[in-house]
């Protein structure tokens, strides 16, 4: 009788979360549409793409970075979540939706969760090897905005100029003026003296995502051409 | 088809090539390990991109299909058939009208625009592999960019022939750092690989290897300052076009010699024609 | 006019029905049925199994008659469809020593606790062609033994050696082992890998390479410890019953090869082992994988590396007949584009050395007098 109990109330948590937690209604579709965005952030760095999926319950997470976990994550992958995000709701919906397997360690993940807030440069991410430079952690970042326009227009400086592959000339892309905005931004600076192995980032922002792979070269947007 | 899921792979296979995907993409001319599965179809058929197709590929996709540039040969034939078949996707020969292009050795004439993916098939990923057959040592000399041994090579086809010997699956260096196969093309299309506005895929089903060059990335063919890269020229026009500057097919019409030279990418010489008309 | 090969789908519709009409062939005679080929060429579905690594007998039979025999092609046939089958479950380790026993033998010992028992062996039959089947003649049934297949699981001969301390131990350390039908391969490789991927290989191809070690290329000394075959159980542990239940019987080949080591500062001399596995009737493909897995740890043991067998990465890259026979095969698709690149550049050399040819005679011409000069 007990069992019968806890099986039942497993049953309606599970019902639950995946009522506040949103899947994808048409699984093989839905990744499909969702990844060929992903696909086309990364390979066009810092171009914003907007994701179309029901919004998770969690705001500081947003609906794209959502997008991208039901999107890229299952039993075969490892996530670590930052303490920012983290939550028993969180860790029930990954494992609900995607089966993937939660990890304490960064090092071993395959993609980390986490808030623009929560970014340490010294946070010990995998960066793959110079053999294996694949092997590393996708950072998953919740960032303040995405945007593309000219700073200068909205009277701020804080934007970061990107270029290499996947960029015709350059492109400018303003995460933010946080603290930690700026700390994810000059990491991913330094990901070329590292090449091949490095981090690569996508970024959210409700449902807009950008991506910047470690092959980008960033700069700040306001800063002088050395030459 | 009944039985199978949409586009063949099942959800977690596509998963993980996407995984991969997005590193090839991260890490442009690096070779990606990924769990390549049997295919209905022979390694060496065009599996690795078959795989790499059927997890990008989506019911709105328009798709096209060529070997050796043209829509009609058969084992185009028989992949197109395969998407019709598992995808239910529409297909077209038009390189314009196309979201999705899976090749076999060539690049189509008609310039690629943005927000294409053309995909190749790749028989032999790695280009050291004739050099050094070890995996583990090619790995290796990836990781030192160690990658003097090719020049050498290069080098010795010159002092023998007087030129550089390699005619197809001629080598490039993908934004200055990986040397890359670009997959059995002539070394002719080399040059639509550099900042060409297109995403390409390329994946090796039997070596389970995929690899990308994202949109807009720098791609040098290897050379010499006193040997430098040059492609092939025709002294004839294309017999049905009259295209002088495409890659031409030779065609022998007789049994005494006679010969004719005709565009190898169907699409692009039939439009061509088109206009003229 | 030229008109480019068009057609290429109808040409592909009208081969597969002249195919499908070629696997028939005589509409007078009885088709075989995939029932029959189970019950009467087992040994071929057991290497379609074998190497297509799935164990399903009605279905290996089915691609043997639709391959019209070609092992190869049923081979392929099978692991095609194998991929597209869903993971339920992970058994656990099977356990050959608690073999239902079929056929059990030893090289290396006369007399055995569970004794030796042939089985339904080739072995010592003549290899006279027995005109007979020819005719249809009845065959009498087997004469069968109650005690034997109801008696207690034999012991394994290796496990006997294990007292003294004579042949090294395979410990399982517990660690997941790669999966190899999920995960690129990765040089250099864990014997457990190297296990599936031999186990997988090609029959001829690990044949050849068996028998290359025999004749010196990485010599290894080998006995035939232990050859067994037979039924063993399947058993899949339910995690929601905390209970491990059995789901059915499969037939195995087991061979255990004793092969020498000469030991080292730390370690005393034993005996070491190599390993073969395949499903069903098999005996062969495991005594030539036994052979190879042995071949294959040299550097683990530290033996030199002088033979092609011990080459892993070119051992295990080449094992697979269906990578081997695709990529053998796709040399029949068309490669104009390469070809004609080729072409292009051996017209060009052939036009230099023709041109080199006649200067050099030219020169040569202007410095020696004409012979009417003379």
């Amino acid at each position: 009788m007990a069992q019968r109990e806890r099986e039942n109330r497993e049953r309606v948590e599970r019902e639950t979360v995946s009522a506040a937690w949103p899947g994808l209604a048409d699984p093989a579709h839905d990744s499909q549409r969702l990844f060929r965005q992903i696909l086309g952030a990364m390979s066009e760095p810092g171009t914003l793409e907007t994701l179309v999926l029901p919004a998770p319950p969690s705001d500081a997470l947003g609906a794209a970075l959502w997008g991208v976990v039901l999107t890229l994550c299952d039993l075969e992958t490892r996530v670590w979540i930052a303490a920012d995000l983290d939550s028993p709701a969180l860790r029930q919906a990954l494992a609900f939706h995607t089966g993937a397997r939660i990890t304490d360690d960064p090092a071993s993940a395959d993609f980390a969760l986490l808030t623009h807030d929560a970014f340490d440069p010294e946070m010990p991410f995998a960066l793959g090897s110079d053999t294996y430079p694949d092997r590393g952690t996708t950072l998953l970042v919740a960032v303040e905005r995405l945007e593309n326009d000219s700073n200068e227009a909205r009277g701020d400086t804080n934007g970061w100029r990107l270029s290499g592959p996947g960029i015709a000339d350059s492109r400018l892309l303003d995460i933010g003026d946080s603290p930690g905005c700026r700390r994810l931004m000059s990491r991913l600076g330094a990901n070329r003296t590292s090449f091949p192995q490095g981090l690569d980032m996508i970024f959210g922002c409700g449902a807009r995502l950008a991506a910047v792979p470690r092959s980008t070269r960033v700069t700040r947007a306001d800063a002088k051409e050395v030459n | 088809m009944n039985g199978y899921n949409f586009a063949y792979l099942d959800e977690q296979t596509k998963r993980m090539i996407r995984r991969a995907l997005l590193k090839a993409v991260a890490i442009p001319g690096y070779q990606v390990p990924f769990g390549g599965r049997e295919m209905p179809m022979p390694y060496g058929w065009g599996t690795g991109g078959v795989q790499l197709t059927a997890s990008i590929l989506g019911a709105d996709d328009i798709l096209k299909v060529i070997d050796q540039g043209a829509d009609d040969t058969t084992n185009a034939v028989s992949i197109r058939h395969f998407f019709q078949r598992v995808a239910g996707v529409e297909t077209t020969t038009a390189t314009t009208a196309a979201d999705v292009i899976q090749t076999r050795h060539r690049i189509p004439e008609t310039p690629l625009r943005a927000g294409q993916i053309l995909v190749f098939q790749v028989p032999i990923p790695e280009p050291l592999r004739f050099i050094e057959p070890s995996e583990q040592e090619t790995r290796l000399m990836h990781a030192l960019e160690e990658y003097g041994v090719m020049h050498v090579k290069l080098y010795e086809d010159i002092a023998r022939y007087g030129h550089i010997a390699t005619t197809y699956a001629y080598p490039v260096k993908v934004d200055g750092r990986y040397v890359m196969d670009p997959s059995p093309i002539p070394k002719f299309d080399n040059p639509k690989l550099d900042g060409n506005p297109a995403l390409m895929l390329f994946g090796a089903g039997r070596e389970k290897r995929l690899y990308a060059i994202p949109p807009y990335t720098r791609v040098e063919s290897l050379d010499f300052e006193d040997h430098p890269f040059e492609v092939q020229r025709w002294e004839h026009a294309c017999a049905l076009c009259g295209s002088d500057h495409s890659y031409l097919d030779e065609v022998i019409t007789d049994d005494q010699g006679g010969r004719m030279f005709v565009c190898s990418d169907t699409d692009y010489c039939q439009s061509r024609r088109g206009e003229v008309a | 006019m030229y008109v480019a090969v068009k057609g290429g789908e109808q040409a592909i519709a009208s081969a597969h029905r002249w195919l499908a009409d070629r696997r028939r062939g005589d509409r007078d005679r009885a088709e075989i049925e995939v029932a029959q080929i189970g019950d009467q060429l087992r040994l071929a579905v057991d290497r379609v199994m074998s190497e297509a690594s799935l164990y399903d007998p009605e279905l290996a039979a089915l691609a043997f008659k639709q391959a019209s025999g070609d092992l190869t092609e049923a081979v392929f046939l099978l692991r095609a469809y194998r991929t597209t089958l869903p993971r339920l479950a992970v058994s656990e380790p099977l356990d050959t020593a608690g073999m239902r026993i079929e056929r059990r033998i030893s090289a290396t010992y006369k007399d055995i606790p569970g004794g030796q028992i042939l089985g339904p062996t080739y072995d010592y039959t003549h290899r006279l062609l027995d005109f007979l089947q020819l005719a249809g003649a009845e065959v009498p049934p087997a004469e069968t033994r109650d005690d034997v297949t109801d008696a207690e699981p034999c012991p394994q001969i290796l496990e006997l050696l294990n007292d003294e301390g004579l042949v090294e131990q395979a410990i399982d350390d517990g660690s997941e082992p790669m999966d190899i039908t999920r995960d690129p391969p990765d040089y250099p490789m864990e014997r457990a890998a190297r296990l599936q991927m031999l186990a997988r290989g090609d029959e001829g191809y690990l044949l050849a390479l068996g028998y290359s070690t025999q004749r010196g290329y990485g010599r290894n000394h080998p006995f035939a410890g232990e050859i067994r075959q037979g039924q063993v159980e399947v058993e899949i542990h339910v995690e929601e019953w905390d209970e491990t239940i059995c789901v059915g019987e499969i037939a195995l080949s087991e061979c255990q090869m004793i092969n020498q080591f000469g030991g080292s500062r730390e370690a005393a001399p034993q005996f070491t082992r190599g390993y073969g596995l395949a499903f069903g009737h098999n005996e062969r493909k495991t005594m030539a994988m036994a052979l190879v897995d042995r071949a294959l740890r040299a550097e683990e043991l530290g033996e030199p590396i002088s033979g092609p067998a011990q080459q892993a990465e070119f051992v295990l890259a080449h094992a697979d007949s269906v990578d081997a026979s695709g990529f053998v095969s796709h040399l029949k698709l068309p490669h104009y584009v390469d070809f004609q690149s080729e072409l292009d550049l051996l017209r060009r050399l052939r036009r230099e050395h023709a041109a080199r040819q006649a200067e050099v005679e030219g020169a040569r011409d202007a410095a020696s007098p004409k012979p009417e000069e003379r």
